[in-house]
């Protein structure tokens, strides 16, 4: 049993999807797809999985194919999961029924045989005891590994997965691979996974590196990292010519004289990669701002916020507090409530029980909060932005919305695409801009009435690896020069460790919250602070 | 205010930029109306007849010359009975006609012959006219003692025009479909979007912007309302208006935010686009079966009757025919618009209470 792609090319109508790709897999190898959005990951996966047309051809299992037709024979060998949470489940059918309708579209015999390794399955995933439960009340983590199980019922040779664990809690994707690893063992499958999560790709047999439509490397990871090793600098060593500077290190083209305490990652390949293209991160610039109004310390104060829905507790007394010049991070898994106690912040959810003192304010009635919303901002999990309008309409809007006049409106909205570089795309419709310009565009949008306090909901989920450092680079300035707090939610624990303070939050409750350094003072053998996430979680 | 204006503005930006979104209202407002106005067609036309003859012709024959287009095809002759059945089962045949062999025999000797019809009745109505034709052919041969003759004279539609008030009909139910879709989809699309809660978060007055999103699809279906009545009612069907255009205008708009408030309704509780459409079927189908537009009030179940008083388009449609029609003074509109009014503000304001449960 033997992949192999030759010169493979996707175009979807005119647009290239993937240039020339050529890799090889074997029996019971995990392949690793890494990259940023749009890098054509999706579009190999595709052609693959025989969904779609390609040129070039694909050959597994001796059988060469290159259309959805040619590939019909072997559909009953290759298993896919779409990327999107819960896209091949449906709400309203139970896990059991699931696993059932699974088998009857594969026109499986549910013999003994089968009742076996279902219920292996079910093991594997940690389901057995939400047979009965419908889809729709399973939380991410749960769904994705439904629909893995799901995929994995005829026992596919060739198992495809697009994005399996973006937007899934540590956790969650920790018992994933487990069931990929046993899986690949037991039964000798070939596994083709897309990730954007750096440190699982560690885990794989061989690496792809995406950029561009274009393969720009493939190889172990030891392989990989070596190529960059020399290229990597601690954040404070001085460097003329070009390279990227973000919070935690320095990457040039050419090695320096300087000394280096860096352990690359795979992260450093995209930096790299970017300054061989010519790219550099333009630095970050802010203007100064007048002081707010606000004098206190303390800028939001929840004491025993709770939230119930029906019978289901997502918030339960949880007291957090964010004080000037502060970032805060909220960190869970999904489902553990850190939307819904955002959403109870800026009053999307009424507060069944408990106080909330904004900006020194006890917030009662709606009226208290009509006063407060000219000093919050919000970016949502979406970038909810407006899609049928340009990027500067969209933000007149917002301004006009917010009651400023139109001249400090087109001051500022000048003012914030310099600063935050998408001057290039002020004329630009959302939906044709990538996900990190819509990123930076979106937080303009909750900077313009300059407000004293930021809630960032999951604002880095599916960007790329340099867009992130650049936002986080922004985030440290806008709390540095702005003396702004900031509270965000995140999937990536390596963004935790930007953080001032972090919080845990499990199952609707608080577990955790110390600074950062508190942290590894509790836990001095963690070596980062995904290791320490999980000690709690565990 | 300000706010107000810029959310108008903004949604009627975004309206014409959804270019699918015009052509469907254009239209809806245009070939919509027109069809309906010139295609549905009551009166029997290239009805297909048969004949089977064995009364050995003349007098059959000068009967089967009084069919002729554009109502009837030209008549064909069948040899037996079996064939002409089989022809009429087979959708060949609309109408046939069985003259006996005795036929002519007892019309010259007792002035009483029977004649034979075959008729196919599915679609009842043209079903119906057509015989009516038929037995009007068939009275103008016999000497009836009974000598009446009716003398009509048609009122308000001189011409007995089905196409005008079909058309204008047509044009007030899809006034109220695109006044209630329009206004649910725009409220809509903001959860679909995600952008809700970025709405909600604005330090702006609700009121306001529900206000102005619903006044924005006003002015989309008033604008629509005119352009219609402009080419299709006045233009292709050169209707004559006999009242005030204006307070036709007047009316409409009034309807115009009706729909609005039950569009408010269905966006409050529809999660998507798709059950937007879904449940303004089942809420604007029985305002349209109600309302007198396809079946009139008088020939309805008493029951009915009753309720059809909380149709607002009963009043819409009333009015209209009204000012078009009878031209009736603006001054004795006035049950019409209190009609509209009083049943619209009361659904405007239960969809505006609705919505504003979300803000």
């Amino acid at each position: 049993m033997r992949l192999e792609v030759r010169d493979v090319s996707v175009f979807h109508k005119n647009r290239l999807g993937i240039a020339h790709a050529n890799f090889e897999a074997n029996e019971g190898e995990i392949i690793g797809f890494i990259g940023a959005d749009g890098a054509g990951k999706s579009s190999l996966i595709h052609a693959i999985a025989g969904v779609i047309a390609c040129q070039g051809e694909i050959v597994f299992d001796h059988h060469t194919y290159r259309s959805c037709k040619e590939a019909e024979p072997l559909k009953a060998r290759i298993g896919l999961m779409p990327q999107g949470i819960g896209l091949v489940l449906y709400d309203l059918l139970t896990v059991d029924e699931h696993l059932r309708f699974f088998a009857d579209i594969h026109d499986l015999r549910r013999d003994d045989a089968f009742e076996a390794y279902k219920m292996r399955l079910l093991q594997m995933a940690g389901l057995e005891k939400f047979k009965d439960r419908q889809a729709g009340k399973l939380s991410g983590g749960m769904m994705q590994k439904l629909s893995l199980i799901c995929t994995l019922l005829h026992r596919p040779k060739l198992l495809v997965l697009d994005e399996p664990t973006t937007g899934v809690d540590p956790l969650s994707r920790i018992e994933l691979w487990e069931i990929l690893e046993e899986i690949r063992r037991s039964e000798g499958t070939i596994c083709l996974i897309s990730t954007a999560y750096m440190q699982e790709a560690a885990k794989m047999d061989k690496i792809l590196l995406f950029d561009e439509q274009k393969i720009i490397a493939q190889g172990t990871s030891a392989e990989l990292l070596k190529t960059v090793e020399s290229l990597c600098y601690d954040p404070d060593t001085p460097c003329v010519e070009p390279c990227i500077r973000t919070l935690q290190t320095l990457y040039t083209l050419s090695p320096l004289e300087a000394t280096s305490t860096q352990t690359p990652t795979l992260e450093a390949l995209f930096f790299v990669n970017a300054l061989r293209n010519g790219k550099t991160m333009p630095p970050i610039v802010l203007s100064d701002k007048k002081k707010s109004d606000f004098e206190g310390d303390v800028l939001m104060d929840a004491k025993g916020l709770t939230k119930r829905f029906g019978t289901f507790v997502a918030n339960d007394n949880v007291d957090i507090c964010l004080k000037k010049g502060e970032i805060l991070g909220l960190l869970g898994a999904n489902g553990a409530g850190k939307t819904t106690f955002i959403k109870m912040l800026l009053g999307l959810y009424p507060i069944d029980r408990g106080e909330l003192r904004l900006l020194g304010k006890t917030i009662e009635t709606p009226q208290d909060r009509q006063a407060l919303k000219a000093s919050i901002g919000y970016v949502s999990q979406h970038f909810a932005l407006y899609n049928d309008m340009s990027v500067q309409e969209n933000l007149l809007y917002f301004a006009s919305m917010r009651g400023l006049s139109s001249e400090t409106a087109n001051e500022r909205i000048k003012r914030y695409a310099q600063e935050l570089g998408f001057e290039n795309y002020l004329n630009a419709l959302p939906p044709e801009l990538p996900l990190g310009i819509n990123q930076r565009f979106s937080l303009a949008s909750a900077l313009l009435h300059e407000p004293v306090i930021l809630f960032l909901d999951e604002p880095t989920s599916g960007v790329d690896a340099i867009a992130r450092a650049q936002f986080w680079e922004l985030l440290k300035c806008l709390k540095e020069k702005w003396k702004i707090a900031i509270l965000i939610t995140t999937h990536y624990m390596s963004e935790a460790e930007f953080c001032d303070r972090v919080v845990l939050m499990r199952q609707g409750t608080k577990i955790a919250d110390d600074t950062i350094e508190g942290f590894y003072a509790k836990h001095p053998k963690a070596r980062n602070f995904e290791e320490i996430f999980l000690e709690y979680f565990r | 205010m300000r706010v107000f204006w810029t959310v108008v503005a903004r949604e009627l930006v975004r309206f014409i930029r959804s270019w699918q979104l015009v052509l469907v209202v254009l239209y809806a407002f245009t070939m919509e109306v027109y069809i309906a106005g010139s295609g549905i067609e009551l009166k029997p036309r290239n009805v297909a007849i048969g004949y089977v003859d064995e009364s050995g012709g003349g007098l059959s024959q000068k009967l089967l010359h009084y069919f002729h287009e554009p109502e009837f095809l030209p008549p064909v002759a069948f040899n037996s009975q079996t064939a002409l059945s089989q022809a009429v089962f087979d959708k060949e045949i609309v109408l046939g006609l069985i003259f006996d062999e005795d036929f002519e025999q007892d019309f010259r000797k007792n002035k009483h012959a029977t004649l034979n019809v075959l008729l196919d009745a599915t679609a009842a109505s043209q079903a119906y006219t057509t015989l009516s034709y038929l037995s009007n052919i068939v009275l103008n041969f016999s000497d009836t003692a009974f000598s009446v003759e009716l003398v009509t004279h048609k009122l308000f539609n001189e011409n007995a025009n089905n196409a005008t008030f079909m058309a204008l009909t047509e044009l007030l139910s899809i006034t109220t479909m695109l006044s209630v879709i329009l206004t649910a989809v725009v409220f809509v699309k903001e959860k679909e979007d995600g952008t809700w809660d970025i709405m909600l978060l604005m330090p702006v007055n609700a009121k306001s912007i529900i206000l102005a999103k619903s006044f924005s699809q006003v002015i989309i279906v008033m604008i629509g309302i005119v352009i219609s009545v402009g080419f299709v009612v006045f233009g292709a069907f050169d209707t004559p208006i006999h009242g005030s255009f204006f307070a036709f205008l007047v009316l409409a708009f009034l309807y115009a935010f009706t729909g609005a408030g039950i569009g408010l309704f269905v966006a409050a509780i529809a999660k998507d686009v798709m059950q937007v459409a879904q449940l303004s079927v089942v809420i604007m189908l029985p305002l349209i079966f109600l309302s007198g537009a396809w079946t009139p009030i008088y020939a309805m179940h008493p029951w009915l009757q009753t309720l059809s008083l909380l149709s607002p388009l009963r009043y819409f449609i009333e009015g209209t025919e009204s000012i078009f029609f009878r031209g009736t003074p603006v001054l004795e509109l006035y049950p019409y618009f209190l009609g509209v009014f009083g049943v619209g503000s009361i659904l405007y304001l239960i969809g505006f209470r609705k919505i504003g449960h979300l803000f």
